[in-house]
């Protein structure tokens, strides 16, 4: 133990953990095996967000049965020793040399080598297809999987492990900046991949695809985790079945759901409770994957390690937020899901309403995932439930351009004639604590529009008695300051100024500070499911949504949803490919703001 | 109702007379009326009506103002009046009046009938509507000056009114460095740009016997067309050329100014005359040039002012000697004292980043800034010319005026307007905020020699022109302290030197450490390592940037600093004007913004005179660091004392 934890200054061990028997340190694996190279120990450990803290010392690390043995054989070194080391849960970049001795000879040690088992479910479905299995080989390739593990992909249809390393191997890409033995780390990882096929409320077949990872686990602490790439209506049975059937005996055991998570507040509540038969909240982890993105992630960064941005962050200075999410195309085809969700509980109510939270919370006591959380459910919580008058709607209609039609989208055959579906949706909301207190919190979501484009733009409000005013014409408001975080595509944040325009005049104009991600970073941004994946097999649920802030969400979003719909209200049609619907604009003139992304400067 | 719109660079429709020492230019629709502080592309606008007024009235005045004031950063104080104006109209329409301040060097009364406007020599306008027989205002306005009445039909004819008003500038000291480098291609530059009025000449004053001709051969060798509209280039030499004259005297010889004065009326041919003369002349002869000019060559009708650059004395008492001479001759009013490095783009945009970003002023104090660095560095010595500095030093060729001036903008209060008097106001209370230098606050510095690769650099007392014991400081750092509200306890660090491995001048401002910093961790021991800094690179390479704590992208979380960029030659690609063009021009239109007051001066030498008088007294020797390096190591002790590293030498960018 003292070789496992104190070196694993990652181990997540939140209260609720405790309770968790089959809780392993996460980067065990890793560092327990002896010819692990240096270099993946190093980047392991350099993972140190991760770091959730061993820190309260002893009592939160005691209740960890398999690593006991390891601190019974393992040097005397006392996890109070470590835990000076690891204050905050936090860990300088760089090991001692010490500590790096510790890691080496940690593995061997511990009598037994920890292995993770992944079981996609649903693996022969688009998601998995396009984004989890190409995430999984990204990790792999990056070498922050485990030494050990084994990839499963659980579906109905028959197929035979190569019938599936062959569909894998079609969508693996190398990262562009590393491809040296591209294609050998790709062939040993399909070797890892394979296919178990069985109905998705079939205990039996459950108890089959438990055997087989039992094979392939050996001897060692087997850690499992299930990525739920299936329709929520069998969500309930298949975690039913994996609880029951495939769990793990002697490591953790966690499922990974992604949205949408109910309908609204009530279907949501039944689906955690319907979770919570079988699992306990620190086993599921309900992706946004929005939440991984690289700007979303660096939000908190930006607030929180710089000094020039959290004495502007309230509504002293800010005079409204907008959060803006933008496709330039429709349902393409596929609008079955869709058409029953709409882009209200699609987007908005989850991804754009999550950037809000982090955007907007207080500072929190730590970097740990529990403290992020309670921050943004408090949040969640102080804001007004939305309104019918808050919102307008939109849904896109057919248009043609340069002799090309484009569909409307009931002209999607997946979609019915007269479906009332929002495509588009904006709203105002607010929060009411000390600090937001009347700041409008914008939001806008749509499919079929002119760009594709996800940003947070921050408003400042006007200098009050301005030197300048002058130069501003009548609006003092156009004028000011914003800084703008676009999170995709090409990431970039930077803050327009007011400033002279060089020469002779005194003339003003705005510019910007500009941070280019692709400018400033050669390197690829990793892909959210990367992140999120990898912090889910870590155990780090920074990124992931707890079912209070599930319930909170919905209970801003229901009222609205179900009147929109119980009313029928008709949404107010948009061309294809044009910059949604005026409604929009009134929407926002009605708390004297103007949407940032329809500026002049676009 | 009028919807006129008043053009930009109006020059065109205004007519303009001159009188006392500001040129007017003045246009009126049927109803109403502009007073012009010349326009063109800084101008001082005052509206008034004549006869009542009613909203649409209002709304025009407004939007000529916002197109006009859009240009113009000395408003705020005629602004105020003009809105006063217009409430007065509201409420008593039928008559005017208003008092300027007694700074602005005229007052203004009247009626809806008449308007007088009287400036501190008491010469006159007046301006009244031009009627039509059925009493309503015509498209039109006349006005008298000095008795001479003239009357103005219609707004489009008034251009050709421009030439009764012509401009003189005489630089003194024509044969020197500075008139050759600067001060005539920086007149070309604006007479290329159009700043210029239509009439204008330009005389060089020199002890040496040359032509016109010859001055104009020497002239057209450092002329260069900007580099973004090279058309009509030669021509416009051509042109310019042309209205350069020479006229060769001694410095304290009335006499010669006296012929000066025969030669400029003969260019000005009867009309009226502003004249500038620009000292660019060793200091020991500035008292005998103005008061040759000032006797013998001032205009007669309209005004004359002389721009002189530093040296101001080479101490308190020396400095206030000569502004009590200068004073003998002229009035404040007349003397324009150039610090060029006020002219300078990115300090003059200071005031703009501060005060129209609302994202900037909230830090901007002792809460969040730890400390402000002021530096300048040269990567060459004296090179041969070391007569003057030697006698001067860094200290009061660099830091007592150009960096002291960028610390009074930098640290200075909101001015209540953009006006000179408003501006220069708030930088003399910074100045008298200051803690008084001493010698504990200050580290000197000289170049020694130095070998590298094979290449040797002189030291400083190498310099044939410089004594060989000389002990000037050819480096210094200073910390120095503003004890007011603001900055109480931050110190402000200022670093100028000679010989050092790079060419600079940059503001830096380092903001405290983020108070309980979440991601303390990964900063490393040193907190203070990591905070936020805002670099204001004045040249070369103008830039701003915001160092930023930032994620780097990946599955990690390490952090880096990052900047949030401006780099003007990517968002700019204007040519910057040089800081003499803008002066210049200035001293023309009667701007006194960047032009430093005698108060302000009094104030900059007491910060210093005590230092430096001990630095001379106790002969204190100055570290020696090698040419071409970083400077002495004496700075960092200095910076260290006050818990600072200095961000030049620590920015890899």
């Amino acid at each position: 133990m003292a070789v496992s934890f104190p070196k694993c200054p990652s181990s997540p061990l939140p209260p609720l953990q405790t309770r968790n028997r089959a809780w392993l340190s996460p980067l065990s694996a890793p560092l327990q095996v002896g010819d692990s190279s240096k270099w993946a120990l190093l980047e392991a450990t350099k993972r140190c967000h991760l770091c959730v803290s061993a820190t309260n010392g002893g009592s939160a690390v005691a209740p960890v049965e398999p690593s006991k043995k390891v601190q019974d054989s393992g040097p005397k070194t006392t996890p109070t020793d470590h835990s000076t080391k690891v204050e905050n849960g936090i860990r300088p970049t760089v090991l001692s040399s010490n500590e790096f001795q510790d890691l080496k000879t940690g593995p061997d040690n511990s009598g037994r080598e920890s292995t993770v088992s992944i079981t996609v479910v649903g693996a022969s479905g688009d998601l998995a297809k396009k984004k989890i299995f190409p995430a999984l080989f990204a990790l792999y390739y990056e070498g922050f999987l485990p030494k050990h593990f084994t990839i499963f992909g659980y579906a109905r249809s028959k197929m035979t492990d190569s019938e599936l390393r062959e569909m894998v191997s079609r969508t693996l890409n190398c990262r562009i900046d590393q491809r040296e033995n591209c294609d050998a780390k790709m062939e040993e990882f399909l070797k890892r991949c394979f296919y178990h096929s069985g109905q998705y409320d079939s205990e039996a077949h459950f108890v089959e695809l438990d055997k087989k990872l039992k094979q392939h686990e050996g001897s060692r602490i087997s850690n499992r985790l299930y990525y739920l790439s299936i329709p929520p209506n069998i969500f309930l049975d298949v975690v039913k079945c994996t609880s029951l059937a495939a769990s793990s005996e002697n490591g953790w055991t966690r499922v990974i759901v992604e949205k949408p998570f109910g309908r609204d507040a009530e279907s949501s509540a039944a689906l955690t409770r319907g979770l919570k038969q079988y699992l306990h909240e620190d086993q599921i982890f309900r992706i946004d994957h929005y939440l991984g993105k690289e700007l979303v992630e660096n939000l908190s960064v930006l607030r929180f390690s710089n000094l020039v941005f959290e004495p502007l962050w309230s509504r002293q200075y800010i005079r409204n937020v907008q959060i803006i999410f933008s496709e330039d195309f429709g349902t393409e085809g596929r609008g079955g899901y869709f058409d029953s969700y709409g882009i209200i509980r699609d987007i908005m109510q989850n991804h754009l309403l999550q950037i809000v939270a982090l955007f907007a919370m207080e500072t929190r006591t730590s970097l740990e995932a529990e403290d992020i959380r309670n921050e943004k459910v408090k949040v969640l919580r102080s804001m007004k439930t939305l309104e019918i008058d808050d919102v307008v709607i939109g849904q896109y209609k057919s248009h043609t351009r340069g002799g090309v039609v484009y569909p409307g989208y009931t002209d999607d055959k997946t979609v019915p004639n007269d479906s009332l579906t929002p495509t588009f949706a904006a709203a105002a909301l607010f929060i009411n604590n000390a600090r937001w207190d009347g700041v409008p919190f914008l939001m806008k979501a749509g499919k079929a529009l002119h760009t594709k484009r996800a940003e947070i733009r921050v408003q400042f409000r006007h200098v009050p008695g301005n030197l300048y005013k002058k130069c501003f014409g009548t609006d003092l408001d156009r004028a000011t300051n914003e800084l703008v975080i676009r999170v995709q595509p090409d990431e970039a944040i930077y803050l327009k100024i007011n400033n002279k325009i060089p020469g002779l005049g005194m003339r003003l104009d705005r510019s910007n500070l500009n941070l280019h991600y692709a400018a400033r970073y050669s390197k690829e941004i990793p892909c959210a499911y990367e992140r999120l994946l990898l912090d889910a097999i870590e155990g780090e649920r920074r990124l992931f949504i707890r079912s209070d802030e599930l319930d909170a969400a919905w209970a801003l979003f229901t009222p609205l949803l179900k009147d929109l719909e119980e009313k029928r209200i008709a949404p107010e049609l948009y061309p294809y490919g044009s910059r949604g619907p005026v409604g929009a604009h009134y929407l926002a003139a009605k708390y004297n703001v103007r949407w940032g992304d329809l500026g002049a400067e676009h | 109702m009028i919807r006129q719109r008043i053009p930009t660079n109006g020059r065109d429709h205004f007519i303009t007379s001159a009188s006392g020492c500001h040129t007017r230019y003045i246009t009126s629709g049927p109803r109403n009326g502009l007073i012009a502080n010349r326009s063109l592309d800084r101008s001082t606008i005052f509206a008034f009506c004549f006869g009542s007024l009613d909203k649409e009235d209002i709304l025009f005045t407004q939007n000529s103002f916002f197109t006009l004031c859009s240009l113009s950063l000395s408003l705020s104080n005629p602004t105020q009046i003009l809105a006063m104006t217009i409430l007065r109209f509201y409420q008593r329409p039928s008559s005017l009046s208003i008092a300027f301040s007694s700074r602005h060097e005229w007052s203004f009364s009247g009626s809806s009938e008449l308007v007088t406007l009287t400036t501190r020599r008491n010469q006159c306008w007046r301006f009244s509507p031009l009627k039509s027989s059925n009493g309503s205002p015509l498209a039109g306005a006349s006005w008298k000056d000095d008795g001479k009445e003239m009357s103005v039909p219609k707004v489009p004819d008034i251009g050709s009114q421009l030439a009764e008003n012509t401009v003189s500038i005489t630089v003194v000291g024509a044969s020197g460095d500075l008139a050759k480098k600067k001060i005539f291609p920086a007149l070309f530059a604006l007479y290329y740009e159009d700043y210029l009025p239509q009439h204008f000449t330009v005389f060089g004053y020199a002890r040496s016997k040359l032509t016109d001709e010859e001055l104009r051969h020497t002239i057209s060798t450092t002329l260069t067309c900007r580099v973004d509209k090279r058309e009509n280039c030669s021509d416009k030499m051509e042109q310019f050329l042309r209205r350069c004259f020479y006229h060769s005297g001694q410095y304290d010889s009335e006499v010669d100014f006296c012929e000066l004065d025969n030669k400029l009326k003969e260019k000005e041919d009867g009309k009226l005359a502003n004249r500038l003369f620009y000292l660019s002349i060793p200091p020991n002869i500035f008292v005998d040039v103005v008061r040759g000019a000032s006797r013998s060559a001032s205009s007669p009708n309209g005004w004359t002012r002389f721009i002189v650059e530093k040296p101001f004395g080479r101490d308190s008492e020396s400095s206030s000697e000569l502004t009590r001479c200068l004073k003998m001759y002229l009035i404040e009013e007349q003397i324009f004292r150039i610090d060029h490095y006020l002219g300078k783009e990115l300090v003059e945009n200071l005031s703009v980043l501060r005060f129209a970003n609302l994202v900037f002023e909230p830090l901007w104090s002792r809460n969040y800034i730890r400390n402000v660095q002021l530096i300048f560095s040269e990567d060459f010595g004296t090179e041969g010319r070391g007569g003057y500095f030697d006698h001067y030093g860094i200290i009061r060729d660099i830091m007592q005026n150009h960096l002291l001036q960028i610390l009074a903008l930098f640290a200075m209060e909101t001015p209540v307007g953009l006006d000179g008097e408003d501006i220069r106001n708030e930088k003399v209370k910074v100045l008298r905020s200051m803690r008084v230098l001493k010698l504990d606050d200050v580290v000197v510095g000289q170049y020694k020699g130095h070998t590298k690769g094979g290449k040797s650099f002189p030291a400083y007392t190498d310099d044939p022109t410089v004594p060989k014991g000389s002990l000037t400081p050819t480096f210094a750092a200073a910390s120095l302290f503003i004890d007011n509200a603001r900055w109480d306890g931050v110190p402000f660090l200022m670093k100028a030197g000679k010989a050092l491995h790079r060419r600079g001048a940059e503001i830096r401002v380092q903001f405290r450490h983020v108070p309980g910093n979440l991601y303390k961790r990964k900063f490393g021991t040193d907190l203070d390592k990591a905070t936020n800094e805002l670099v204001i690179r004045v040249q070369p390479n103008e830039a701003i940037y915001l160092k930023i704590n930032n994620k780097v992208p990946g599955l990690s979380m390490r952090l880096d600093s990052s900047n949030l960029n401006l780099l003007y030659s990517e968002r700019y690609p204007r040519e910057i004007p040089d800081a003499y063009e803008r002066l210049l021009l200035d001293a023309i239109e009667g701007e006194r913004r960047l032009f430093i007051r005698s108060d302000e001066l009094d104030a900059a030498w007491a910060i210093f005179s005590p230092l430096l008088r001990e630095l001379e007294e106790k002969k204190v020797v100055p570290e020696l660091y090698p040419y071409g390096s970083r400077g002495p190591v004496g700075a960092h002790y200095l910076a260290a004392k006050y818990n600072v590293r200095w961000g030049d030498l620590s920015d890899s960018s």
